[in-house]
């Protein structure tokens, strides 16, 4: 946190001592881009952390931008209308983080769906913008806006915009850092993987949509008095579009990146426009370089600058998590009566099984028997057409995947999803806040240093995990299965369903996991489900067997029983013997 | 019959048919190939603008046809090879790089034309009688040709060979791989013929509107509403998205005005986008 | 000395970085049949997405007639002599049964499979329907006989009888045998163990990726084949 200030404070000097180098004219000239700097933070926050980008990001702009014209031609006289101005950006917010709320519930996944959405809707403000002479002034615009009071000349605009800039910087360099950041950057990485950790990733993404609309609702308040003119070209395609190449190529996921590409190619646009056409050529091909081969755009090249002004990596003490919200308790489930279909194909057909007591159970059964599905609809992720389930006496409704992660139910998928990009210690983060930690907890960096005794007790089994800056896709195929057995684990789930664990292991690896997860069902008394073909593994572990066909339960008991029952004979070998 | 009943009808029927046919290119690049082409407008005007060049050169008008094509298969070849075929995978990105290809085209185009609005003699003036109503003969050769265009495709996608192994390798690239098709080239040839029908849609309209650097951006608009509410994928798609499109903003820009009509088009496309991307006869 | 139709040595690999199968090798000359066994997840369809260029090798070759597939991908293969049936979505859905047959043989007309409709009278039925429309057993014979029509040298061919009634299947094994009479080269994956006894000239059993048991028809024993494949 101290190298983020020093670094914060050294950018403000900077960007103060900048006037004196290059004269007044330049000053107000990049005063206007520092506005445009900031929005395009916030596009770079949404984009480059929580992996969705917002093409109609301009709106917010805008929004702000008459909002604050509009005080100011009103009240512009007095000095109290300044406390407006913030009003008007978090106006911006507010409409931003309704907005992405709105839409991320309602769709599951973001990508270019969603940047047609903010496309169309601004495309839509445009239209409004345009015609709505009484409010907005329609084509002409709203004209006449009174400078900010107080102020006189370019210098002191530009000094606004400079402490604004800065404080953006810092701002975003703040979220980055912070857990709220890390959550950010899993959603972008895997989105169905941190719900089923229990996190709300609608509104997960809705703040960073939130927080990227007060930025731009900053620009927009600034922009109003500093230009003294708001056409609805500012709620335009262009501008919105120009966001998004200053993003792209100056880099988005370092924080200087926007400033860079929004003072730099936006200068340089302003400028060099009007000597050549080829200018505008020459960004289109950068831009298409820069999507192709290079997505970390220009900020990456500083990036042995950052070495530097290292951040100090101070081991500081570890602080003891607070308890997870569902205490510990023997889980008791009972499917009954389950039918599912997707399409034509049934794929659970009255499936009826009940868990009564902490033990380890085994799923077995042959190809498409509905194994994974069944896992599938305990944890939301397939909706049934008929039958209930109960989960400790509670039905289980038909609910998003997050709320259900958040009645106890731990999965470990089977292909090994641990999040690849982030360090050892970052995954294992998410699996500790998980249960234990609300929205307002992931602003404080506090949280880094939770730990808990089921974590303390895996990082003895399992040195490997201590290597905290690891990236986690450095990892060998047997560490991440691991890996995200241990993130299963810490999350203490009442009921945890593995698919497939030991898939791909090599037998010491398979070892491993066995021995994990009678230590989870010995030490931490859950109950365990586990899918798995290695019948080595089955005989070993199972406590007590269901074996599924055709999505239904067609036998159970314990292993030797299943081993002699004809009809589980028949389905694995064949009707004639 | 009433003239002014049938000027009206014809009016909505051209509207419909002449943004089919406008689709038509992306409908085959992202119905089929799942590639969401931001420079599809940009295509259209460049069949647009060689149009104007052939006519500015006194050539006859239908030999743009053949010079857009030209153009077009040119132009697509590197750019399935270097922008499109990376990033099949990444949906989002092939949106990112269409895009700075349209820029970097409509700039190329800027460059080499000038900004300005170039308009083009119609290569059939004069009206025709149609039911007692008096309608523009180039429109009406526009109707008929773009009808016979879409028919043609519908029963080349139906019947031949090729449309089959389209389909094939759409629903089943591994199978379709198993059984020999060299999916690689099918779809890099299925782009160049989205393209190309792009170029043509340009020929054709060229005429009839505004020609100009940025004429391409509200093509490509509207093509992807008309998908995303039709359904991509599906000629029924098309041609319902294009009805509903078209229909629904010719009705409302002749009730109250074209600012209106364009309105209720972004609402129904936000809607669509939101809760049913796959459209009306798109599967989830 | 023949070369052998199909031959793989040492074939290793799986998914992304997971490896499933480990070590595994087998041959099969002209007319002859490998049938390879062994319970769900063991690692058999993987093996045969790596035989037909699906997925990379880690370590291992492959030969089709004494040549080398390295580098090669399905499609090319298919082009080489390699058909190949996959287990799942075995069929183009969207396509008519007629369409399935006919894709790739632009030159030859429906009557030369007259002899395949003889004995499946219910494919002659449905040449107009949808091929997602049919049952799962009706695509499996679809697909068996697409692959038997297209007369390569070689076939790969995954649970071919998986869902098919006894008597189709013993329609299976006559074509199959046909097929093998006329010189072509099968790997065939199968559990169902009437269509392994009637066609299989090798066998190889797999358990965790890796061969537990290879020999020929003569040491072919039906109760040890059923003790790797029970639970």
């Amino acid at each position: 946190m101290g190298s983020l200030a020093a670094r914060s404070v050294a950018f403000l000097l900077l960007l103060l001592a900048l006037p004196f180098a290059l004269g007044e004219y330049w000053a107000f000239q990049l005063g206007l881009f520092y506005l445009y700097a900031i929005a395009a933070l916030g596009v770079a926050l949404c984009w480059g952390q929580a992996g969705f980008l917002s093409l109609g990001q301009a709106l917010f702009v805008g929004l702000a931008a008459y909002l604050s014209g509009h005080a100011l031609i009103d009240w512009g006289e007095s000095i109290w209308v300044v406390a407006l101005l913030p009003l008007a950006a978090l106006a911006s917010g507010a409409l931003a983080f309704l907005l992405g709320l709105t839409i991320f519930r309602g769709r599951s996944e973001s990508g270019p769906y969603f940047a047609i959405i903010t496309l169309a809707i601004s495309l839509l403000a445009f239209q409004v913008a345009n015609s709505w002479n009484e409010v907005t002034g329609g084509y002409n615009g709203m004209k006449g806006i009174p400078g900010l009071p107080g102020l006189e000349g370019f210098s002191d605009v530009y000094y606004v915009a400079a402490v604004a800039l800065a404080g953006a910087v810092a701002l975003c360099g703040w979220l980055i850092q912070s857990p709220l950041g890390t959550l950010w950057r899993a959603i972008s990485l895997n989105e169905r993987r941190v719900a089923s950790f229990g996190y709300d990733t609608a509104l997960l993404k809705a703040v960073a949509f939130g927080v990227s609309g007060v930025l731009a609702g900053v620009a927009g308040a600034l922009y109003a008095p500093q230009q003294g003119l708001v056409t609805p070209e500012l709620v335009g395609f262009a501008l919105s579009a120009d966001l998004v190449i200053w993003v792209a190529v100056g880099g988005r996921r370092r924080v200087l990146g926007p400033v860079l590409g929004a003072v730099l190619i936006g200068i340089l646009s302003a400028e060099l426009r009007e000597r050549t056409y080829y200018w505008e050529l020459i960004v289109a091909a950068i831009f298409v370089f820069v999507v192709l081969y290079a997505p970390g755009g220009l900020a990456a090249l500083l990036a042995p600058l950052e070495r530097l002004l290292p951040a100090r990596p101070r081991t500081r003490p570890s602080l003891p998590a607070p308890p997870a919200r569902l205490a510990p308790a023997t889980v008791s489930l009972d499917i009954d009566g389950v039918s599912a279909t997707a399409g034509d194909v049934r794929i659970l057909d009255q499936l009826s099984l009940a868990i009564l007591r902490p033990a380890i159970y085994c799923l077995i059964g042959p190809n498409g028997a509905g194994k994974t599905s069944t896992f599938n609809m305990l944890t939301g992720e397939l909706r049934a057409q008929a039958g209930r389930v109960r989960l400790n006496d509670a039905i289980l409704h038909k609910r998003a995947p997050y709320r259900l992660a958040r009645r106890g139910v731990g999965r470990k998928f089977q292909i090994p999803s641990v999040f690849g990009e982030l360090t050892i210690a970052e995954n294992l983060h998410i699996a500790v806040w998980s249960g234990r930690s609300s929205l307002f907890d992931w602003l404080r960096p506090a949280l880094s240093r939770w730990d808990t005794p089921v974590l303390a007790a895996l990082r003895q089994r399992y040195p490997f995990l201590l290597e905290s800056s690891r990236i986690a896709a450095e990892l060998s195929h047997g560490e991440r299965q691991l890996l995200e057995l241990a993130m299963a684990l810490i999350t203490e789930p009442r009921l945890l369903l593995l698919d497939e664990p030991c898939a791909g292991l090599s037998a010491e690896e398979t070892a491993q996991v066995m021995d994990v997860i009678r230590w989870a069902r010995n030490e931490l008394g859950m109950t365990v489900v586990i899918i798995e073909h290695d019948m080595a593994v089955v005989k070993e572990l199972a406590d007590h067997v269901f074996v599924l066909h055709q999505g239904r339960l067609l036998a159970e008991g314990d292993v030797a029983t299943i081993r002699t029952d004809p009809r589980v004979h028949e389905v694995y070998v064949g009707a004639t013997e | 019959m009433d003239p002014l009943l049938v000027t009206q009808t014809l009016n909505v029927l051209y509207e419909v048919v002449t943004l089919a046919v406008i689709v038509l290119g992306l409908a085959i690049v992202f119905g089929f190939l799942g590639v969401m082409n931001l420079a599809h407008g940009e295509f259209i005007a460049l069949g647009a603008y060689i149009a104007y060049v052939c006519q500015s050169h006194g050539l006859p008008y239908l030999t743009a046809v053949p010079a857009a094509i030209a153009a077009c298969t040119l132009l697509a070849w590197p750019v399935e090879r270097f922008l499109i075929r990376p990033l099949y995978a990444r949906p989002f990105d092939t949106l990112l790089a269409t895009w700075g290809l349209s820029l970097f085209m409509r700039k190329g185009i800027e460059i080499v034309f000038g900004g300005g609005y170039k308009s083009l003699n119609i290569p059939l003036p004069g009206s025709v009688a149609v039911l007692g109503a008096h309608f523009p003969t180039y429109r009406v050769l526009l109707m008929l040709l773009s009808t016979a265009l879409i028919t043609a495709l519908l029963i080349w996608y139906r019947r031949s060979y090729a449309g089959a192994r389209v389909k094939a390798m759409v629903g089943n690239r591994e199978l379709a791989q198993a059984v020999g098709i060299r999916t690689d080239r099918l779809a890099r040839n299925t782009f160049i013929v989205g393209i190309c029908f792009a170029g043509l849609a340009g020929v054709m309209i060229a005429p009839l509107t505004s020609v100009q650097p940025y004429m391409g951006l509200d093509y490509v608009l509207r093509s992807f509403f008309v998908l995303v509410v039709g359904g991509p994928g599906s000629p029924l798609g098309l041609l319902s998205g294009a009805a509903a499109i078209g229909g629904v903003e010719s009705a409302v820009s002749a009730l109250i005005d074209r600012t209106a009509g364009y309105s209720t088009v972004l609402l129904i496309a936000i809607f669509f986008l939101w809760r049913r991307p796959y459209g009306i006869f798109g599967r989830a | 000395m023949s070369v052998a139709a199909f031959e793989f040595a040492d074939v290793t690999g799986g998914y992304g970085s997971s490896v499933v199968v480990r070590g595994v090798s087998g041959m099969v000359g002209p007319g002859e049949a490998l049938c390879v066994l062994g319970r769900n997840g063991v690692g058999k369809s993987t093996l045969l997405r790596l035989l037909h260029g699906f997925l990379p090798l880690v370590a291992g070759a492959v030969r089709c007639g004494g040549r080398d597939l390295a580098g090669l991908g399905s499609a090319d293969r298919t082009a080489l002599g390699v058909s190949f049936a996959p287990q799942e979505r075995c069929v183009f859905d969207d396509l008519t049964v007629r369409e399935n047959l006919t894709l790739m043989q632009t030159g030859r007309p429906l009557a030369q499979l007259e002899a395949y409709f003889a004995r499946f009278p219910r494919l002659a039925e449905r040449l107009g329907q949808h091929a997602g429309t049919l049952s799962g057993g009706e695509r499996k014979l679809l697909s068996l006989v697409r692959v038997l029509a297209e007369e390569r040298p070689v076939a790969l061919m995954d649970e071919p009888a998986e869902g098919v009634q006894p008597e189709n299947v013993r329609h299976m094994a006559a074509l199959i045998t046909q097929r093998k009479a006329a010189g072509a080269a099968f790997v065939i994956v199968e559990q169902n163990l009437e269509l392994v006894e009637a066609i299989a000239d090798r066998y190889l059993v797999l358990d965790q990726g890796r061969p537990v048991q290879a020999g020929d028809r003569s040491t072919l024993r039906r109760a040890e084949l059923v003790a790797h494949l029970r639970v």
